[in-house]
């Protein structure tokens, strides 16, 4: 994806962005990123208005981007004509929070208890659905009080011995929904030989971008850089385990602080620095320091690529580490994207077109009929749980908990508390295993 | 072995890095293929026209390079249909009929037949795609070559909401997900062909659907079909490419899409590997071997340094030394006239593959 000023003449209108897009494909009335890419460009650029709705419609998955024989980044002057876009209030005011998902995270885990009840409750969602359209169908993610700095800290100091150290990016879902899945993240990197620091970070600033909200993005780009302004300065890498936050520190923040020549560098220092998870484990296999004891887990997976994973170009380093343990078996589904793109699938007006994308996928996976699906992408597993009756868990967590099925590990402690909620996937305690249904493992 | 270390790495995803690709595979080569782009698929069906094969007919391994093909596309799930010594005529977007050795099993029943009558079927709302015009071109053409067949404009239009513009790719996507559509389809064919034995219709039977539902569906329709390739993105070709690609990753080809190659590694004359530019940090693809088959419509990443290539496939420099012995430069010579066809493609993609798993054989040790 080369981003410079001719990258719209590279543009031959072969279509062959269109043949990729799961918009196109779920709703043939989308006019395509043919159409709101390079050529509404062409008169974005004279002056003339391009504005229609259909903007709001790009998921930002890449995948026309990644397509384009000639590198012309289709889905990026989509998203800068989606922030150009302007929405009826409710909408507006909607995407608004949508685009700011760190500070719903702060506000609801102040009371989590009370926010998740209110998240729930059925009252509740009847209103959200008719005065923020927001889906009724979708249930939203649980939130925890963020613990996982101090808890990190705490680990990370007993591990003077590491050869390096690394700075772990959690992102919002990490933070505020399932601080224990960071936790799994840490003990990953420091049991291969990591010693891990947690950045005081913000949100990527990708749900900003994704609902047009630039100003959003800017301002999480700056405040991440701001907080990370040391460990950039002494160059240590940053480990994202969320594929969209990757993806957004690796592209230098969508190229929002361009302009900004101060923050545009130190933008560039965290693209150059950042790695996905399973991108470093792999890295660490190559220079064969990663611990290999995996206890033999007898496991059909399926492995779904996320579209932000896809986008960073890094190969497919889950699939090839779930592998590695033996007794599993892993069935890359390459079946395109799930269609739930963090906030999209949220939207009411969104829901039946984003329900239509992950139809190709729902479908696969029953095929494949595994005992679970393994994805990194958290909204791409609440979208695999919504559409099918498999359960979808972060790779990470298999990985971890191949390495002692015997020791206790975070995701085991969680479930200690209820096992109705339990949020381990791989728990093996006694109500677990009973559980009939909603479980396929 | 590590992660980002093959025994081969081919660059391009054409009828020749896909050919390079399948070809070192099939030598339980670990293989990985760059590439931003489906080649010359994007455009045209995937035939061969018999020009195409005279044009390499001088090679004596290209009957086994074709037969090695024709094997791949079999095992894709995308068939071949043709030989390499016999050629048959096959109608184009133009109304022309040209002259084809080897195609996809969907355009292969559209040659010129004695007294068979046909439709000629177009969509309405469908542009690039003159059913009126490709019918009475047809027919002088048919007439030209002394065939008696007659051909007829059809036109059928749909229910379904098929967006506008309609387009084949709207036609084929919704061909693969909505059987509905394709019981409505059947049934406007069937009528469009009342009276006729056989069918043209614009290439849009599905970019993704199985064997079994093609099968199904010309059973359904009950007439001989052939598809004729439209403007780009044409869809019997990015068919047979999804096919290949997926038949190669079933083989254990890594697959590394979207991005462009930013430097090829050459150290003491030898290629160390592939630098993609990935964002964030670029990746580098190490390698024991090397193809580079990026076709004529892309700058070589080798750049200027590269003025021709030895007899073992592999780049000279302009005073005629070797720039790397352990990477081969497949596809047309840059200035060869003859080289210039598909056959060549696969031919050169075919040798560079072999000799790339073969030289890997050498430097294991």
């Amino acid at each position: 994806m080369r981003l410079d000023d001719f990258a719209i003449d590279n543009c031959l209108k072969c279509a062959l962005c269109n043949t990729v897009c799961p918009v196109l494909a779920a709703d043939p009335q989308y006019p395509g990123p043919k159409r709101l890419g390079p050529e509404f460009e062409r008169l974005r650029r004279e002056g003339i208005s391009t504005d229609t709705e259909w903007m709001e419609y790009c998921l930002g998955c890449h995948r026309c981007d990644l397509v384009c024989p000639h590198q012309v980044n289709a889905s990026e002057m989509i998203a800068r004509a989606k922030a150009e876009h302007r929405k009826p209030l409710v909408r507006g005011l909607r995407d608004w929070w949508f685009a700011r998902p760190g500070l719903l995270g702060k506000l609801t885990t102040i009371l989590p208890a009370l926010s998740n009840l209110a998240l729930a409750v059925k009252p509740a969602r009847f209103l959200m659905s008719k005065l923020m359209q927001i889906a009724p169908q979708r249930s939203f993610p649980k939130y925890t009080r963020p613990d996982l700095c101090s808890s990190a800290r705490a680990a990370s100091t007993s591990a003077k011995t590491a050869r390096q150290r690394v700075v772990f990016f959690p992102g919002c879902f990490i933070r505020y929904n399932r601080p224990e899945l960071g936790r799994v993240v840490i003990d990953l990197l420091e049991r291969n030989g990591l010693s891990v620091e947690v950045a005081s970070s913000e949100c990527c600033g990708v749900p900003a971008l994704a609902n047009g909200d630039a100003a959003a993005a800017r301002s999480a780009a700056r405040a991440n850089i701001r907080a990370m302004a040391a460990q950039i300065d002494s160059g240590l890498r940053i480990v994202t385990a969320c594929s969209s936050c990757g993806h957004m520190l690796k592209t230098a923040f969508g190229g929002v602080l361009e302009s900004d020549k101060k923050f545009a560098d130190a933008a560039q220092k965290i693209a150059n620095n950042t790695f996905d998870l399973a991108e470093l484990l792999m890295a660490q296999a190559d220079a064969g320091e990663l611990d290999t004891g995996f206890q033999r887990t007898n496991l059909l997976l399926a492995y779904h690529a996320p579209c932000h994973q896809r986008s960073q170009g890094i190969g497919r380093p889950w699939y090839h580490l779930l592998r590695m343990i033996p007794g599993v078996t892993v069935e890359d589904l390459d079946a395109g994207c799930c269609g739930m793109s963090g906030t999209y699938g949220f939207k009411q007006e969104k829901y039946p077109v984003s329900m239509k994308i992950g139809e190709e996928l729902f479908v696969s996976i029953r095929a494949a009929q595994p005992q679970m699906v393994a994805t990194e992408c958290a909204t791409c597993q609440m979208q695999i749980e919504h559409g099918t009756s498999f359960k979808a868990i972060h790779p990470a967590e298999i990985l971890l908990r191949a390495y002692d099925r015997t020791a206790p590990d975070a995701s085991r402690n969680a479930c200690s508390e209820s096992s109705k909620d339990c949020s381990s996937d791989l728990c093996e305690c006694g109500p677990c295993r009973q559980k009939p249904e909603g479980r396929n493992y | 072995m590590k992660s980002d270390r093959y025994d081969v790495v081919v660059v391009g995803a054409g009828l020749c890095g896909l050919t390079a690709a399948a070809a070192a595979a099939h030598q339980k080569m670990k293989v990985a293929l760059v590439a931003t782009g489906p080649g010359s698929f994007v455009t045209g069906s995937g035939w061969l026209t018999a020009q195409d094969v005279q044009r390499a007919s001088s090679a004596p391994d290209l009957s086994e390079a074709l037969a090695f093909f024709c094997e791949l596309a079999r095992r894709a799930g995308s068939p071949y249909a043709g030989d390499i010594t016999s050629a048959k005529f096959l109608p184009t977007l133009l109304g022309d009929f040209q002259s084809v050795a080897l195609a996809p099993l969907l355009l292969w029943n559209g040659e010129p037949r004695d007294d068979v009558s046909t439709a000629v079927i177009g969509v309405l709302g469908l542009s690039g795609f003159d059913e009126s015009f490709m019918a009475e071109r047809l027919s002088e053409q048919a007439r030209a070559i002394g065939s008696s067949g007659t051909y007829t404009a059809r036109q059928i239009s749909f229910s379904h909401s098929i967006g506008t513009p309609v387009t084949t790719l709207r036609i084929a996507q919704l061909f693969d997900r909505d059987s509905d559509f394709r019981k409505e389809l059947v049934c406007a064919l069937r009528a469009a062909a009342s009276g006729f034995q056989r069918i043209f219709v614009p290439g849009m039977l599905g970019l993704d659907s199985s064997e079994g539902q093609i099968a199904e569906f010309k059973s359904e329709l009950g007439c001989a079909i052939s598809e004729i390739s439209t403007l780009p993105p044409s869809i019997p070709g990015l068919r047979v490419f999804h096919r290949f690609e997926r038949y190669l990753q079933k083989i254990g080809v890594e697959l590394f899409r979207g991005f462009p190659i930013d430097e090829v590694v050459i150290r003491d004359g030898v290629c160390a590997g592939m630098r993609i530019a990935t964002p964030g940090h670029a990746m580098n693809l190490r390698g024991l071997c090397a193809v580079l088959a990026t076709g004529r419509h892309s700058p070589s990443p080798l750049g200027l340094a590269c003025a021709g290539r030895d007899h073992e496939m592999r780049p000279l420099d302009s005073t005629g030394a070797l720039i790397a012995r352990n990477l081969f430069i497949a596809g047309p010579q840059p200035h060869s006239a003859s080289d210039k066809s598909d056959a060549m493609r696969i031919l050169t993609g075919y040798r560079a593959g072999n000799l790339a798993a073969s030289t890997r054989g050498n430097h294991a040790s």
